[in-house]
């Protein structure tokens, strides 16, 4: 795959922004960060009628038979308006470890309906503070799961979950129906997230793979959502890089724009950076999906990304002075976004211990 | 294959064929005169082979063919270590500058060009760059050489500062003052200047990592012709301009020009921490990954610039990055390796090379850090011409020059 964009791309960026602009609505990104239990659903119809929950499933099962490139891109314009939504970066997840698992029933089961956004998906692989543990808690026997996860993104509204398990101590992966799993919202900084702490105990759930098959098929899936993720990272940070530009040309202090001080004007060159080194690594990283490297370059992007954000969300508001930490001007929704991000798909030390793993061989 | 993989695999076999006697291993233990001399050699060799002036105009003695297969085969080359580095800023600015400027109004000059451009590309004749001054660096059209009439041609005095190789030059280009009475920039007239003719004078400067590649050149009433002048009269910062601009893409280093990350990760096997392996680590493994991340993110931008200048795209600005952010992580990547080599780490070889060395690489990053564009004027360069910010407060804009404060 190739890491030059073309004009289907081209394409795809500037609609989503274009649509995406139109219709977000600062306002109401503001008053969900207050109440638990909503998501902007707004974004979520505009995604499933733009074909972006279909986008990166394969035509036979009613996607658009696009990928990893294309989704990036719808990804990171969303992660420029923080809008996103729990559900885009599950759902490809999700649907590539069904597509993937080869389990036949699942792929026709789930995969139509995840496609056109009907069913809602999400991800529970982490426990504590591991975003992929090597003895999962959550016990699947004859079919039926006992335990519990923590936090999971989505999870209050969620119509089904991928689920990191162990049947007598092998680890498993399985798909689960929540209508009976018992919910508890999660009160977060980032409550458009919808997180809850699922009690899985007593429901019935699909095996789609045990041991050694089901480690690959799980990283495989966090790496392709964190590769999405840091995307919608780039977004973010880009539109804070340029947030920061903005208000710099703008304010005056001392009788010339705050932009001609050098120290303002080096901590908004050195975002740049950030941002383009990120954006390269996510390129690269969608082109290699699929590819022995794949997990390095999945790395790469996602460490990238997060430093990316992080940075330019604390930069961007110390550019702004006080203006920037007002409820109002609203630069905390980033500021939010950036840490639950940083979170969601693995924070940086596993994809630290995971990259130097992979091009070392030594374990952390 | 593409035509381009077929070049690069081409240029690969023939940098094998050669390295046994120039390469890195065969110029370990030579002096610098050893080292220059072998470096003419190759460059004889090179031009021969086909791979010199690879971008260049065949009647120049050039190869006639784009930037993408010369920065292709100058990547190739990185890797071998060939004693090419005397050559580097003679073909990197002031020969092509002098194919662009230095022709006359009616070309009367062209065969002294091509004779001069032809023994530059061969190695016998190397050409130096005389911009900065202990006055103007960073601030270049502050420059105080000055360039006075003389009867039909001119006469130069001042002191030009880190002139790399000069003292190796036969010839150089320089940008001295003609007219102190208007603003800085419009009085700078641009030269090419005979480096053995009277009254030059070049002192070489030991750096602080214990070589002398950049030297003070002094000029005391040296003539010079007014067919050396390469740029209308108070037109030089113009060209000077040109020069530094000559080469948007050049072959980049994610290492910036130190150890490759490999040579990290090979060091980190062999050493300790706490009785555990420092590979098993946390911070080792953090520097590792951050350092990784970085890299890769820089040979993506490269590779990317690389495939839009191959389908006839302008590559993004974002190339500029590569210098600003590789060499000052390679300085306290250096700085990482030698404090965790413990005791060995105090071991220091001034002659070891920078690629390869990590006690080279530390003491040697902060030229890297300097040269070329300070990381502040990096930073300047992309906040002002990328993003659109202000230019720095200048008390001295539109000030006539000898106005101006010392």
């Amino acid at each position: 795959m190739s890491m030059l964009y073309d004009e289907g791309h081209e394409a795809i960026a500037n609609e989503s922004r274009r649509v995406l602009d139109a219709r977000m609505d600062k306002g109401r990104l503001l008053s969900l960060l207050e109440c638990v239990g909503q998501y902007d659903e707004a974004f979520w119809s505009t995604a499933v009628e733009q074909g972006w929950s279909a986008l990166a499933i394969a035509e036979e099962h009613g996607g658009l038979g696009l990928g990893l490139l294309e989704l990036g891109l719808v990804a990171q314009a969303s992660g420029a308006g923080t809008a996103g939504a729990p559900f885009l970066t599950p759902t490809y997840g999700v649907a590539h470890a069904i597509e993937d698992s080869g389990d036949q029933s699942a792929r026709s089961a789930w995969l139509p309906r995840l496609a056109s956004g009907e069913v809602l998906a999400s991800v529970a692989f982490a426990e504590g503070s591991s975003p992929l543990p090597l003895k999962p808690s959550v016990q699947f026997t004859d079919g039926i799961l006992k335990g519990s996860k923590s936090s999971v993104t989505g999870g209050l509204k969620a119509d089904i979950s991928l689920i990191w398990a162990s049947i007598d101590g092998v680890p498993a992966l399985v798909l689960a129906e929540l209508a009976g799993a018992k919910r508890a919202p999660v009160e977060s900084f980032d409550n458009s997230r919808l997180l809850a702490d699922i009690d899985f105990s007593g429901i019935a759930a699909t095996l789609l793979a045990t041991g050694d098959a089901a480690q690959e098929l799980a990283l495989d899936a966090l790496a392709r959502m964190a590769v999405v993720t840091a995307h919608e990272q780039v977004g973010g940070a880009e539109a804070l890089l340029m947030t920061a530009r903005d208000y710099a040309l703008t304010r005056k202090a001392f009788g010339q724009p705050i932009g001609a001080f050098q120290s303002v004007k080096h901590r908004i060159a050195e975002m740049y950076g950030l941002v383009e080194i990120a954006r390269a690594n996510c390129i690269h990283a969608a082109a290699r999906v699929g590819q022995p490297d794949f997990l390095v370059a999945a790395a790469d992007a996602r460490l990238s990304a997060t430093e990316a954000y992080d940075t330019a969300a604390r930069d961007c508001v110390q550019v702004h002075g006080g203006i920037g930490v007002t409820w109002e001007q609203g630069l905390h929704l980033h500021m939010r976004r950036a840490r639950t991000l940083a979170m969601e798909q693995g924070n940086m030390l596993f994809w630290e211990d995971l990259l130097v793993e992979q091009i070392t061989g030594v374990a952390a | 294959m593409t035509d381009l993989d077929t070049y690069r695999s081409d240029a690969l076999n023939w940098l094998e064929s050669v390295a046994p006697r120039f390469g890195r291993e065969a110029r370990i233990g030579l002096s610098v005169e050893e080292d220059l001399a072998l470096g003419r050699q190759y460059m004889a060799e090179r031009h021969d082979a086909g791979y010199s002036g690879i971008n260049w105009p065949t009647e120049f003695g050039g190869q006639g063919l784009t930037h993408i297969e010369k920065v292709a085969f100058d990547t190739e080359e990185m890797a071998f270590g060939m004693p090419t580095g005397y050559f580097g800023i003679s073909l990197g600015m002031p020969v092509p500058i002098l194919m662009r400027y230095g022709l006359g109004e009616a070309s009367e000059h062209l065969d002294w060009v091509k004779e001069r451009v032809l023994k530059a590309l061969r190695g016998e004749e190397i050409w130096c760059q005389l911009f900065s001054e202990p006055a103007g660096g960073s601030d270049l059209a502050g420059l105080r050489t000055r360039a006075e009439t003389d009867g039909n041609g001119w006469k130069l005095n001042g002191q030009k500062l880190w002139t790399s190789w000069a003292q190796y030059c036969d010839y150089g280009v320089i940008v001295a003052r003609t007219d102190p009475a208007v603003a800085k920039h419009k009085g700078l007239t641009y030269y090419w200047v005979d480096m053995k003719a009277p009254g030059v004078e070049v002192r070489p400067i030991k750096l602080a990592g214990g070589d002398s590649h950049v030297n003070e050149v002094f000029f005391d009433d040296v003539r010079l012709e007014d067919s050396q002048r390469m740029s209308p009269v108070g037109g030089g910062f113009g060209v000077a301009m040109a020069t530094l601009m000559i080469e948007r893409y050049v072959a980049t280093d994610s290492g910036g020009f130190g150890p490759h990350l490999d040579l990290f990760v090979d060091l980190m096997r062999e050493l300790e921490i706490n009785g555990r392996p420092a590979l098993s680590d946390g911070r080792v493994r953090s520097a590792i990954a951050r350092n990784h991340a970085m890299r890769a993110g820089l040979e993506s931008i490269t590779t990317r610039a690389m495939l839009m200048m191959q389908a006839g795209m302008e590559p993004g600005p974002e190339g500029s990055l590569n210098k600003l952010v590789s060499v000052r992580s390679r300085q306290k990547l250096s700085e990482m390796a030698i404090d965790l080599s413990g005791t060995s780490g105090f071991h220091f070889d001034p002659h070891a090379p920078q690629k390869q060395d990590w006690g080279s690489s530390w003491i040697n990053a902060p030229t890297g850090r300097i040269a070329g564009g300070a990381d502040e004027m990096l930073l300047n360069t992309i906040a002002e011409k990328i993003l659109g910010l202000p230019q720095d407060h200048r008390p001295d804009k539109g000030v006539p020059f000898n106005q101006i404060p010392a």
